[in-house]
């Protein structure tokens, strides 16, 4: 439950509800910024490389990848994995917080759910142009075809994965708008431009704002909350079965989807603290997204780094202890020694140990050294997803079918572009979407300053 | 319906709430109240109920009958396949393809719902009473047909409970 006098006010400055409108709706407004158009430029330059590699992928052929027989799933299942990883903080957030009733979650769940459905939508590329033929992918769908009806294996981990990815792309996407339909009828009424109250009308779907709206509006958003915490941690448990549902040493373990969903919450988190960083700045919302927020997502940060900490240890005592030769070599010899040992070290390091410092006050209240951490552990992450494939897939059972993996400019290309469209979806909900949820900020408020005491503490520590 | 409406405008939910509960004394029927965020006091002023919580489970109890009889369907009904030997009928690992999709026929099912009760779509013709409720200002509509007779002591309640502005104006509303 929220306590004033613990966190301290969620709203600095004095705010009345007219600023707080006023104040998101600005960027909006306001011409577009230097830098915006810089980093849209590069993200663009980013996007069109992508687009360049995936056309080399569709028009000559999964041959432009550096993936082989033995490592079948190279760097866009890494990629795969870590989008959706990130992907999973948005709906976490603001899912677990709302049912949570933690109203610190405000001013920071629309970015965090922006983040989500665009990560999202960058991670389902991926399977998509695995599956080589991609104009035939829509034979996944199990719908009532001409060829026999022959339908999809429902047992299959891929085909799981297929129905998760899709549902949260969907479900996230919607939960998202939803809570933006209230944002855009006050962009809408407070618009003097007959465009833009064109557009935003359109978009608001002819919101008002009356209690009969209201009233449906927090039942869909209870309704929607509890079931999608549901699919918060089911999702990312359906990717781990891609690799725990098979027999290859390394992947067969059953701390699997547990490890997978923290540690998709755990990339997810240190992007949204990335971005809140950016967004702060760049915008100057320094009194919406407090430092005790940025401190409540550090905190958060040490707390899942531990459990990253004990998943790994985890799996290197069951590799030992469980007495198989396969096992004891995937892990001592593939991962914590040998040709993958710098990997498996950076997935440590960053993951495990350089999130510590969030321990020192100073560093959590050092805004520039938490933005260096939050991208350590996205970095962390994507190695984790490198060790946990590569090493597994290019030594297993067969000396004869051992193999080492590069990846081409191809799929480096692939991964850049992702890199861009994330950076350009971003970029574009900075400049046209409100970044804060401003009815939800607006009902906070009050909670902020029913007693100016309060106002005396910012922190608990 | 189209009526000539009386709206009066507050500044500030105290003050909203204070004329709510007058007004409501006085057995004078509240139209409707526009607030810039969802206040749990309005709603149950106005005496409204949500059985969407219901309408949500059944969705999800029909939505999970429906995929499960659907994966029996495919997998051991229409074309049966030998998967390593597996039965047919491998309930366990249908499991996760119906929880994900029970999960979905809720999300969509309630979207609709949420958009016919609440009258919320894409195109919707709408009269707003003051524009200035979804910025910073609370409004509340009653219907001058409906408070024949007391309109004045309408207004004076209004007034005297801190409204900035009390006026008339012909507005097309749900009722």
């Amino acid at each position: 439950m929220y306590k004033t006098e613990v966190r301290g006010p969620l709203i600095l400055g004095d705010k009345n509800y007219r600023q707080i409108s006023d104040d998101v709706i600005a960027p909006i407004n306001n011409p577009i910024p230097g830098w915006w158009k810089f980093s849209f430029f590069i993200a663009l330059m980013m996007g069109v490389f992508g687009i360049l590699a995936l056309y080399q992928t569709v028009a000559v052929g999964l041959g432009t990848w550096g993936v082989n027989n033995s490592v079948g799933w190279g760097w866009e299942i890494i990629n795969f994995v870590w989008w959706i990883g990130i992907g999973h903080a948005g709906t976490a957030f603001s899912i677990f917080l709302l049912i949570l009733r933690q109203k610190w979650r405000t001013s920071i769940n629309r970015a965090a759910e922006a983040m989500t459905v665009v990560a999202v939508a960058c991670a389902a590329i991926f399977p998509a142009i695995h599956m080589g033929r991609v104009w035939l992918a829509f034979f996944i769908f199990p719908y009532p075809n001409t060829r026999g009806p022959l339908w999809v294996n429902f047992n299959s981990p891929l085909f799981w994965d297929f129905i998760a990815i899709s549902a949260y792309l969907l479900i996230s996407a919607s939960f998202w708008y939803f809570g933006i339909v209230p944002d855009f009828a006050t962009i809408r009424d407070k618009a003097t431009s007959k465009v833009k109250k064109a557009v935003y009308g359109f978009f608001a779907f002819g919101w008002t704002g009356s209690s009969r709206e209201w009233l449906r509006y927090e039942a869909l958003s209870y309704v929607l909350g509890g079931i999608a915490a549901v699919l918060v941690v089911s999702v990312h448990s359906i990717v781990s079965t891609d690799f725990a549902v098979s027999v290859i040493p390394g992947w067969h373990t059953t701390v699997f989807p547990p490890n997978f969903v923290v540690g998709a919450i755990f990339s997810g988190f240190a992007m949204v603290m990335t971005l809140m960083i950016i967004i702060r700045k760049m915008y100057k919302f320094q009194e919406y997204v407090t430092d005790s927020h940025l401190n409540a997502i550090a905190k958060i940060l040490i707390f899942i780094s531990l459990i990253m900490g004990t998943a790994y240890a985890t799996e290197i005592f069951i590799a030992w202890y469980s007495g198989s030769q396969y096992e004891m070599f995937t892990f001592f010899k593939n991962r914590i020694t040998g040709d993958y040992s710098f990997q498996f070290w950076a997935m440590v390091v960053c993951n495990a140990f350089i999130p510590q410092l969030f321990w020192f006050k100073k560093v959590r209240q050092n805004l520039t050294l938490a933005f260096i951490i939050s991208i350590f552990i996205n970095i962390g992450m994507w190695y984790e997803r490198f060790n946990i494939l590569i090493t597994s897939l290019s030594k297993d059972y067969l000396p004869s079918s051992w193999t080492t993996y590069s990846p081409t400019w191809v799929e480096i290309g692939i991964y850049v572009g992702t890199l861009g469209f994330f950076a350009i979806g971003v970029l574009l909900f900075f400049k046209y979407i409100p970044m804060i949820a401003i009815s939800e900020v607006k009902s906070v408020l009050k909670v902020t300053t029913l007693n100016p005491n309060d106002k005396k503490h910012t922190s608990h520590e | 319906m189209n009526k000539t409406r009386i709206v009066g405008v507050f500044d500030e939910e105290n003050s909203l709430m204070a004329a709510v509960n007058e007004v409501k004394k006085e057995g004078i029927e509240i139209n409707e109240i526009y607030t810039p965020y969802p206040m749990h006091e309005v709603i149950e002023a106005m005496g409204k109920k949500t059985r969407f919580t219901t309408a949500a489970f059944l969705y999800g109890f029909f939505g999970a009958s429906g995929v499960l009889a659907f994966l029996y369907y495919t997998s051991v009904i229409d074309w049966p396949i030998n998967y390593g030997g597996k039965p047919t009928n491998a309930f366990p690992s249908f499991i996760v393809v119906t929880i994900i999709l029970t999960i979905l026929t809720v999300t969509i099912a309630s979207l609709f719902t949420f958009s016919a009760r609440a009258a919320i779509f894409p195109g919707k013709v709408y009269d707003q009473p003051d524009e200035r409720s979804t910025d910073d200002k609370f409004v509340i509509v009653f219907d001058k047909p409906g408070v024949e007779g007391n309109v004045e002591k309408l207004n004076a309640i209004l007034k005297e409970k801190g409204a900035l502005e009390v006026y008339e104006k012909e507005l097309n509303l749900k009722k």
